[in-house]
């Protein structure tokens, strides 16, 4: 059962009602999770292990050292989508490369799928793994029609353990949305780490 | 307990709530021609989309890891069971993994329709597909009449509504 720790709202840009936000913990698995709901947009970041993301891409053809390094690179569970009932709501429009994160070193992008994919065309890594790593990561750009939406791993390239402050962009048809959720949390490893 | 159901029922402990989506289907406005292909299936049969020209058919891209696939492969079985009969085609494409995970996979979720294989993503590569689960109804002539992205309750009736009436126009004189 999910225990709800607090019920948050922030403002946003200025025309848009702003968003209702709710921070919890997982009391079984103690894994903690950031949801952002406002006028359609859903977006829900859940902490993974880094243990559970190194099963996961061993698993599928990364060696060890390769799914380390996406393990330790903050990784969250992320669902996002359109919730509105009417079939003819706005669609929702996500850009990742629009998305900053500020760990107190000021501004900086997310670890994109791209940069990602760039990274195991140098090292050589395995067709399937990445194959794999390409479909199991959160897309850059996406469009969510009412009813629709996506999961998908995010990364941030920061260590285990560390809290920062997300800059969240979409687009609402032709608006622009906005929103800071601040004093998100990478899982911490196994070594405390 | 093997390693892969140690992990997935981890994974079941954390799966957040599915978002309360709207169970809605995309008309495709273009209605661009379904790219073809020709899949073996798990069974060693081959599959090519061209053959069903003159049906109805469900394409649902998918992978076992995938959450909302998982969660919504018994709905398209109940869902298929309901169509086969109205001679609806439904055809779902793993994505990047081999017959042996499939086996695996389908011993937790049995399914009759055809589970092909795309092991190296050839297909999905050509489709507008930017994530798992997507699924595209294909209307007789051959085209992308709707979309769903992420999984769907998929034997809701007024999910079938859309692709019951495609299929009633193949079977009007």
């Amino acid at each position: 059962m999910l225990l709800a720790l607090a019920l948050l709202g922030f403002a946003t840009t200025a025309a848009a009602a702003s968003p209702v936000t709710r921070h919890e913990i997982d009391a079984d698995t103690g894994l903690e999770s950031w949801r952002v709901e406002a006028e359609g947009f859903s977006l829900e970041l859940v902490q993974r292990l880094p243990d559970q993301t190194r099963a996961f891409f061993q698993g599928r053809g990364f060696d060890a050292v390769l799914a380390d390094e996406i393990a330790r690179g903050c990784v969250f569970q992320t669902i996002a989508g359109n919730t509105a009932a009417a079939p003819d709501a706005p669609v929702i429009a996500l850009d990742l490369a629009e998305w900053r994160i500020d760990s107190g070193q000021g501004q900086r992008p997310l670890m994109l799928e791209h940069d990602w994919q760039r990274e195991w065309e140098r090292r050589g890594a395995d067709p399937a793994a990445r194959i794999a790593f390409r479909w199991a990561l959160y897309p850059t750009r996406q469009e969510f029609h009412p009813g629709d939406y996506n999961w998908g791993m995010t990364t941030y390239g920061v260590l285990p353990g560390s809290v920062f402050d997300l800059h969240i962009v979409w687009r609402r048809g032709d608006e622009l949305r906005q929103y800071v959720l601040k004093g998100l949390r990478c899982a911490q490893d196994i070594d405390g780490n | 307990m093997k390693l892969h159901r140690l992990l997935a029922i981890f994974f079941l402990l954390i799966l957040p709530a599915l978002p309360q989506a709207a169970q809605t289907l995309t008309p495709m406005l273009d209605q661009p021609l379904a790219p073809d292909f020709e899949l073996t299936d798990v069974d060693g049969k081959k599959h090519r989309l061209a053959d069903y020209r003159g049906r109805v058919v469900i394409v649902n891209f998918w992978a076992t890891w995938c959450p909302p696939c998982r969660e919504e492969m018994p709905s398209m079985q109940r869902a298929w069971e309901r169509l086969q009969s109205d001679g609806v085609v439904m055809l779902g494409i793993n994505v990047g993994e081999d017959e042996e995970k499939l086996f695996t996979f389908t011993a937790d979720y049995p399914v009759d329709f055809p589970l092909l294989l795309d092991r190296d993503s050839t297909v999905i590569s050509q489709w507008p597909v930017k994530a798992l689960p997507t699924t595209f109804i294909i209307d007789a002539e051959g085209r992308i009449a709707y979309r769903a992205i992420g999984g769907r309750e998929w034997d809701d009736p007024a999910l079938l509504v859309p692709v019951r009436s495609l299929q009633r126009g193949v079977l009007r004189p």
